[in-house]
């Protein structure tokens, strides 16, 4: 299966395509170049052009999302009422252009809808790599952690966590999300347990593939 | 003008088409090729002057394809007619494709100046700033040198131009309002801008890498006799991004010189970038950009307009942006 995976990071892209797989229980090929977006607004800005591109000028089958929280309002499933969306929550505003953008591509012959999964990391990618680990690698953690577990000083402190150090090179992130990836896909409940609303939705759309 | 250069075994350029308007602006990875493409401009200007074994891609020089060959496919005043010259281990042969024989003599000695006054800069801020000999009919050099020399010529031989130039620079750099000149020895010359407050004057040596590179693009646009062709090697080097609009108009002040009430043949502006911020202002003119890709079979080159369903993917997006995400090609493969 040819899935296309659209971050912030190269190390969004090696950790998430291991969870991915370990998800669909089944290694899934890349798309022939890599995404990349220039932070949060540049994922939401582009996902209707990455979108669009896959699904016009690509044989990719599925794309995958991901972003970082950062501090933004946690993502709860009422928001996806009819009328509920919450503009501040970021899986909302992946969901709303995601939707928008199908809503206008137009059918290609012999070409199947692109399966779409998003997700969002609370309040960075980082604490999913920590999660059996460290107990402020949770949803609830952070929801109850307050001013605490706010602001970039927070995230900083879970990088250095779970690199080592903080300007710890390209190459030891990238092994060190690698490891922790493999470890959560022997047991993705613990994930989809600790992370409910940023992970979760991400794991229930590829289950439906 | 020229609509595109045709490239075999050039360097990185085995077998590719470069596409070109007035206006060009090439963006793709380091290595792909885009500085290549301007050299050979300037090659196909002093084919005596090229070893070809040291422009033979790699592998091809013992292959059955042993030849380097650059194609100019000219537009007006030359339509239909093409430029070649080829290189090979028994020498330069050329010019040798097209319908140039059917030229009369007027057309071809045209043609020939044009492609003489084929120019390449990447500007080197070092050597912009550095005091220059007084000799008649001196020109930018490809790194901006000369730039003390151009600058009095133009001041002494096209005083409105130059008051224009000044103007233009007031504008681009506002804490400055005039160009000076010193003399550090006798028959040199050196740059100084004056502080529009307190009339300061300051030495092209202490000026920012940014106001010295925006003094020799804005140079470039007010000379009453520019090159044919400009190909410039990233012209947003040291500029901020608010002012790359300044750079996208001084570069376009050359290539539509009519709607700058400009009274002069418009120049062919091939430039290179990897700002997301200036390919930004291509937004509307995709026609203008040009993708280089490395691909197995070396770079290829695509017209973005070209890509298939191109105003769909940018839609409201910046092009800056969508270029960076990589759906049109034109990044690193492995980041």
């Amino acid at each position: 299966m040819k899935v296309a995976v659209f971050g912030e990071s190269d190390l969004d892209e090696e950790a998430v395509r291991i969870l991915v797989d370990g998800i669909l229980g089944k290694q899934t090929q890349s798309v022939d170049f890599r995404l990349r977006a220039r932070g949060w607004p540049a994922v939401k800005d582009n996902l209707p052009a990455v979108l669009t591109h896959l699904h016009y000028r690509t044989d990719a089958e599925a794309l995958v999302v991901i972003a970082d929280s950062d501090d933004s309002p946690l993502h709860q499933a009422d928001h996806e009422q009819p009328g509920n969306v919450n503009s501040e929550c970021r899986l909302c505003g992946l969901l709303v252009a995601i939707g928008q953008t199908l809503n206008r591509l137009a059918p290609v012959p012999g070409r199947a809808t692109i399966k779409i999964a998003a997700g969002i990391a609370i309040p960075a990618i980082e604490a999913w790599f920590l999660c059996g680990s460290d107990p402020r690698a949770s949803e609830a953690a952070w929801l109850q952690g307050g001013a605490s577990m706010r602001g970039a000083d927070f995230r900083k402190k879970l990088k250095r966590t779970l690199y080592g150090e903080d300007f710890a090179p390209q190459a030891i992130r990238i092994r060190r999300v690698r490891e922790e990836a493999l470890r959560l896909t022997q047991d993705l409940s613990l994930l989809e347990s600790y992370f409910p609303n940023g992970f979760g939705p991400l794991a229930h759309a590829i289950r439906g593939w | 003008m020229i609509k595109s250069v045709q490239f075999k075994n050039f360097k990185a350029l085995r077998d590719t088409t470069l596409p070109l308007e007035r206006f060009t602006l090439i963006v793709g990875p380091n290595g792909s090729g885009k500085s290549t493409a301007l050299q050979a401009l300037r090659a196909i200007s002093n084919a005596g002057e090229i070893d070809f074994n040291r422009v033979i891609t790699t592998g091809q020089r013992f292959s059955a394809e042993n030849f380097v060959e650059i194609t100019l496919h000219l537009g007006w005043p030359y339509e239909g007619s093409a430029y070649g010259i080829r290189w090979s281990e028994a020498g330069v042969s050329g010019p040798h494709k097209g319908p140039l024989a059917a030229m009369d003599q007027e057309a071809r000695n045209l043609l020939s100046r044009d492609l003489e006054r084929i120019r390449i800069y990447s500007f080197d801020a070092q050597a912009i700033a550095a005091p220059v000999p007084l000799v008649p009919n001196v020109e930018l050099t490809p790194n901006g040198h000369n730039l003390a020399g151009v600058l009095d010529q133009l001041r002494d031989q096209d005083h409105e131009r130059f008051e224009a130039l000044n103007e233009a620079l007031g504008l681009w750099l506002p804490e400055f309002d005039r160009i000076l000149f010193e003399t550090p020895q006798p028959g040199t010359r050196s740059i100084l801008l004056r502080t529009r407050r307190g009339q300061h004057k300051i030495a092209a040596t202490d000026l920012s890498q940014g106001s010295l590179m925006a003094l020799a693009m804005l140079t470039l646009a007010y000379l009453p006799n520019p090159p044919s062709v400009v190909c410039l090697e990233e012209p947003d080097r040291g500029i901020h991004p608010r002012l790359l609009r300044d750079v996208q108009e001084a570069l376009y002040r050359l290539s539509f010189p009519e709607s700058y009430s400009e009274e002069r043949e418009p120049v062919q502006v091939i430039a290179t970038t990897h700002s997301p911020y200036l390919l930004d202002l291509y937004r509307d003119h995709p026609e203008q950009v040009v993708i280089a890709n490395k691909t197995e079979e070396g770079t290829k080159f695509e017209r973005l307009s070209e890509q298939p369903y191109i105003e769909e993917i940018l839609r409201d997006s910046h092009l800056g942006d969508v270029w960076y995400t990589g759906v049109l090609g034109g990044v690193p493969a492995h980041l």
